[in-house]
This record gives C-alpha cells, sequence and structure tokens, in this order.
C-alpha cells in the first residue's frame, strides 16, 4: 500500500449516519463499509465520484468545500467558472447576468473555463496526433476518471492527455498576466474555481501532476447558489449595470457528448462516454484493445458530463438543454489564443506523469495472493450469496475478502446469523 | 481428429517444465458460454481478468490474456453451438481451455490465416466474424494448441506465463 495520505472533498458525519449501507452499494470502488452501524470511507479506494453524496438520505456524508470568505486572505480575487454552471438557471436569467453575480461575491475579476474550450480543443487533437502510438488517448478533464485509472486501470495512464485541464490552464494563464498587470506576488493573488462536483474540489486541494501552485480553494454551485440567486435579482432590476464578455460557444465543454463532437475530425475519431458505469465498462473494454479504433475518448464520471455533478441544483438533462440553447443563440467574444499556444508549445501545460494507486491487489507476492484467493473462495462458498450488503461490505465477495484482509469476521453476515439461530432452537 | 499447435519462440523450454510438474491448479474458474449468446459473452474473460488483477498480475501481461481469452470466448459464442471455458491459474501462468460441442473446425490452418471467416450474418451483424480471432489468440499466447476435426467437437487451449 502506497504511504501517501489521499485528501477527498467528503466528510462522513457519524451522528447522522443510521448504518442503512446505501453509501456502500452505490460505490464504484467499494471504498465504503459499514461497521458498527456506522459509514467509514478508504481513502485509498475513494475516487470522488459523489454517488455516497447524491444516494445518503441522512445528511451524513457532505461534501466539503471552502467557506467563501477565505477569498479575503487575497489582495487580488479571480474566480474561473466551470460552463456547467451556466445551466443551473431558469431562462429568464441570461448568461451575462449569472455570469456577473459571482464577480459581485467579491471577486476583483472572473474567468470562465469557456474561453479556453477552443484552445482545447486544437490542443487535443495536436496532442492525439503526436501520440499516434498510444491509441486510444483518453481524456483527464474529469479528476473522478484519472483517480478510476489510477485505481482499477493501471496499465491504461500512459493513454491519459497528459495536460493540464482548462481550468488549470486558465489558472496558470492568470496568474502570470495580473501579476505583471497589477504588480503583485503571486501569493497576493487568489484564484478560486466554481466548481459543480467533489472530484474537483478534491482536484484543488491535491491535484495530481501538477508541477506549479495552482489554485486556492475551490467553492461548489451548489453552495454559493443562494448567495448568487440575491445577487441575479438584484441585477435583474438593474439591468443597465450588467456589462460582462461571454463565450456561448465554448459552453461545449461542459457536455462529454458535444465535447467528442468537436474534436472529431476527418483523421481523428472520438468516441463520449459518461456515468461512472459506463466508463468502467469502457474502460474494461479498452484494455482489452476492444477500442483501438478510436483516437479519442471523452471520459466524464457524471450523467452528461459536467452538468451532471453532484454538487449542481439542476437536473442534467434539463442543464445539458439550456447549455446548448446558449451555444445555439449566443455570439461568442473573440479570444486572443495566441499567448496560450506560446505557453504550451514551451510545455508550460504538460503534467507529471501519472502514477497508479492499485487497489486490487491482495499480496505483493503472487504466491500470498494466491493463498489469500483460495481462501477468499472458501469463505465466498459458505456465504449466502445474496449481496444484501447488511453485513456493512458492499457484495458477499467484499466480504469474503474483508475477512481475509482481516477487517471483518464471518459473524459480520446477518443471513448466516440468522441461519445458525434457527438451527440452535430446532 | 486434426491438432494444431504453436509455440512463441523462446518458450520451448518454459514449456517443457510446465508439462513435466504434476502440480493442481492454484485457482480454477468454470464458465459456461451458451450459443450465439452476445450480451453475454465476454464475462468469462472479464472475470478471469479481475482475478488476475487481485493476484497482481503484470499490467501488459494481464492484456495480452484479456486479449486471447475475450476471443476465445467470442469465437465459442459465434461459430459452436455452445461450451464452456475453464481457466486455471498457477503461481506463474495461466492455462485457459475451451471446450465446446461442435460443429468442429473442418480447416485449422485456413482458420488461423488472418481475415478468414466463417462467419454467419448474425454473427457479423453483432460487428464479429473479421477473421482476427484465431490468429489474435495465437500472437498473445506463450503456447496455442487447438484439436478440431469437421462434425466434432473443438478444443482451444493456450498457455501466457506471467514473466
Amino acid at each position: 500500500m502506497s504511504e501517501t495520505k489521499y485528501f477527498h472533498a467528503i466528510q462522513i458525519l457519524e451522528d447522522n449516519c443510521t448504518g442503512c449501507t446505501a453509501c456502500v452499494r452505490v460505490c464504484p470502488t467499494e471504498a465504503i463499509r459499514v461497521r458498527d452501524r456506522k459509514a467509514s470511507l478508504d481513502p485509498n479506494r475513494c475516487i470522488d465520484c459523489g454517488n455516497c453524496v447524491t444516494v445518503c438520505q441522512f445528511h451524513a456524508i457532505i461534501p466539503s468545500s471552502d467557506p467563501l470568505d477565505i477569498i479575503n486572505k487575497f489582495k487580488y480575487k479571480v474566480a474561473i467558472i466551470s460552463s456547467s454552471y451556466f445551466g443551473q438557471f431558469t431562462e429568464d436569467i441570461s448568461y451575462g447576468i449569472a455570469k456577473q453575480a459571482i464577480l459581485e461575491l467579491g471577486f476583483n475579476e472572473v474567468a470562465e473555463e469557456a474561453m479556453v474550450t477552443e484552445f482545447m480543443i486544437s490542443m487535443i487533437r495536436d496532442y492525439i496526433r503526436d501520440n499516434r502510438d498510444k491509441r486510444p488517448i483518453l481524456s483527464s478533464n474529469c479528476p473522478a476518471v484519472v483517480r478510476m485509472i489510477q485505481v482499477k486501470f493501471p496499465a491504461l495512464l500512459p493513454n491519459l492527455f497528459h495536460q493540464e485541464a482548462p481550468m488549470s490552464i486558465l489558472t496558470r494563464y492568470l496568474r502570470e498576466k495580473i501579476s505583471a498587470r497589477e504588480k503583485l506576488a503571486d501569493n497576493e493573488i487568489g484564484i478560486f474555481l466554481i466548481v459543480p462536483c467533489v472530484a474537483h474540489v478534491t482536484a484543488v486541494h491535491q491535484p495530481e501532476g501538477a508541477y506549479k501552485h495552482l489554485q486556492d480553494g475551490a467553492f461548489s454551485t451548489g453552495m454559493i447558489y443562494g448567495k448568487v440567486r440575491e445577487i441575479i435579482k438584484k441585477l435583474q432590476n438593474n439591468p443597465e449595470q450588467v456589462d460582462i464578455d461571454t463565450y456561448p460557444q465554448g459552453l461545449t465543454w461542459a457536455l462529454s457528448g458535444v465535447q467528442a463532437e468537436l474534436v472529431d475530425c476527418e483523421d481523428i475519431r472520438a468516441l463520449s462516454v459518461n456515468g461512472v458505469e459506463n466508463v468502467m465498462d469502457i474502460l474494461s473494454r479498452v484494455e482489452d484493445h476492444y477500442l483501438d479504433q478510436y483516437d479519442y475518448i471523452v471520459l466524464r464520471s457524471c450523467t452528461n458530463g459536467c452538468v451532471g455533478g453532484c454538487l449542481n441544483v439542476e437536473n442534467p438533462f434539463v442543464a445539458m438543454s439550456r447549455i446548448k440553447k446558449m451555444i445555439k443563440e449566443g455570439e461568442s467574444k473573440d479570444i486572443n489564443v495566441d499567448d496560450l499556444e506560446v505557453l504550451y508549445h514551451q510545455g508550460e501545460f504538460a503534467v507529471v506523469p501519472l502514477t497508479p494507486r492499485p487497489i486490487m491487489e491482495l499480496d505483493k507476492d503472487i504466491k500470498n495472493a494466491i493463498k489469500k484467493m483460495k481462501r477468499i473462495n472458501e469463505f465466498l462458498t459458505m456465504l449466502p450469496g445474496l449481496n444484501c450488503s447488511a453485513c456493512g461490505s458492499p457484495t458477499c465477495y467484499a466480504l469474503a475478502e474483508d475477512i481475509v484482509m482481516g477487517t471483518a469476521s464471518i459473524d459480520d453476515c446477518v443471513v448466516l446469523l440468522k441461519r445458525h439461530s434457527k438451527e440452535g432452537d430446532e | 481428429m486434426a491438432d494444431y499447435w504453436n509455440i512463441a519462440p523462446g518458450m520451448e523450454n518454459a514449456l517443457k517444465e510446465c508439462f513435466s510438474r504434476e502440480v493442481e491448479a492454484d485457482v480454477t474458474l468454470e464458465f459456461v458460454i451458451p450459443e450465439k449468446d452476445f450480451n453475454n459473452a465476454g464475462k468469462g474473460s472479464s472475470e478471469v481478468k479481475n482475478l488476475l488483477k487481485r493476484l497482481g498480475v503484470d499490467s501488459e501481461i494481464l492484456r495480452r490474456i484479456a486479449v486471447a481469452s475475450y476471443e476465445a470466448e467470442i469465437n465459442v459464442a459465434a461459430h459452436s453451438v455452445g461450451g464452456k471455458m475453464t481457466s486455471l491459474i498457477y503461481d506463474d501462468m495461466i492455462h485457459i481451455k475451451f471446450e465446446d460441442n461442435g460443429p468442429g473446425i473442418a480447416d485449422i490452418k485456413q482458420a488461423m490465416v488472418p481475415g478468414y471467416s466463417t462467419a454467419d450474418d448474425l454473427v457479423r451483424e453483432f460487428g464479429f466474424g473479421a477473421g482476427l480471432g484465431l490468429p489474435n489468440i495465437e500472437k498473445n499466447s506463450d503456447a496455442l494448441h487447438i484439436s478440431s476435426e469437421a462434425g466434432q467437437a473443438t478444443l482451444v487451449e493456450f498457455l501466457i506465463f506471467f514473466s
């Protein structure tokens, strides 16, 4: 096991946890167990997909994001907005108003992911053409997908697009530009992300493969939504105050399907996949070399892409439809990406080669692993095979594994216990 | 019965050694493959892959095993009246056997030619039948043995070492 302590932007409130096991059953990496009627998270296995946050009905698993007032620690405050944010409002609220509302939360400047979408697409195409030996290239923007590959599909790590995600590219670019323009030191500029999901909050606090200091914090759309709505109301009554550039053509980044269509061209075939179960299925096939006909695969852990993020407020399909409407009807302000091109060619956006976080191995030594496997199979034949999760492990197989790894006992099986007590009565 | 053998260069000694030892497999997995059941075809090899991940088998070797076993599993589903897959796992290699209930391969040599296929329309509709199955198994395995004849059952078995 690795010695690294993994941070996760999820908190389990024991007082609220009823031990219902709903979270145990939806976790794609089997990272949660209920023991003594309380849920606990294995930080080595968790990929921050947010399934448990969504499913918990008792507010026992809550996302942790930074308190908004941390921005006041900095002289110059910048917000970078995820494209999915703009799908969270009813259609009477314009793109410009929604964007300006973020500025008025107390920032000096707002930027948005959408500004660099076009640049990202050309960078991705360039990267694919330079790395034809690693077919297919897998998108790396979704931090949950990157972690999924690290824990369950380490053979595919070289296939990941090894360049920073758009919000981090913007961070690097803005930090340099602002520092020169405002004559400020690096630690006087605070750059914050407005994000749709737990995975992005985690990524801000523990970025994978980053060479340099990136963001200073992350706020979820859900957390700031109440405040933003108040500001929006004020702006709607004073439309003359709204003055901000928008980039509707770039909003495609929030939708995994549209992103794939944009990368797709004469010599590049792209596929789009979203939803964590679908992502796992596709990665397993990539591992078997069955999708080698694709040059690029857009992988997003949430339904429809970032619009499906668990810290958004709107349904992912409604949000997607709204964003599509904005793309269709809006006109983008022209953006000069020359500076970004230069930085890209200098290798400024490259990331450190990503390393595995294996969770599957039973033992470092294959002989011991086989011994453990045999014992798991022995326990498995004793267990009822109902996969009811009442023991607190997700499946009978997982319980057998937990018993062999020393973290559970066969007495945890409620079904066996009942059978035995019946036999005792007779 | 006609027999076909292929041994990857450099693997002759390892094979001799493994034929001479008399140990039982450490872990055995059996999987039934029904005829033309493309919804489930591939599940057997995927289960084997997950088990090998737990044993910590090197990821590149794992990919070779996955490709070979998936191809062979699809072959049984597509071309035979059904059969079974038996995976015998040792601490240094895997031996996977695919045994079906006919109708057999008339000309194994021809079946080994890339692009040659006898797949029917239904099979092709599912996107299989490109004639690369057996050549792919051969390419990815350390040793391959096929035993068959028209009108008879077919046995396809291969070995892949973990290092």
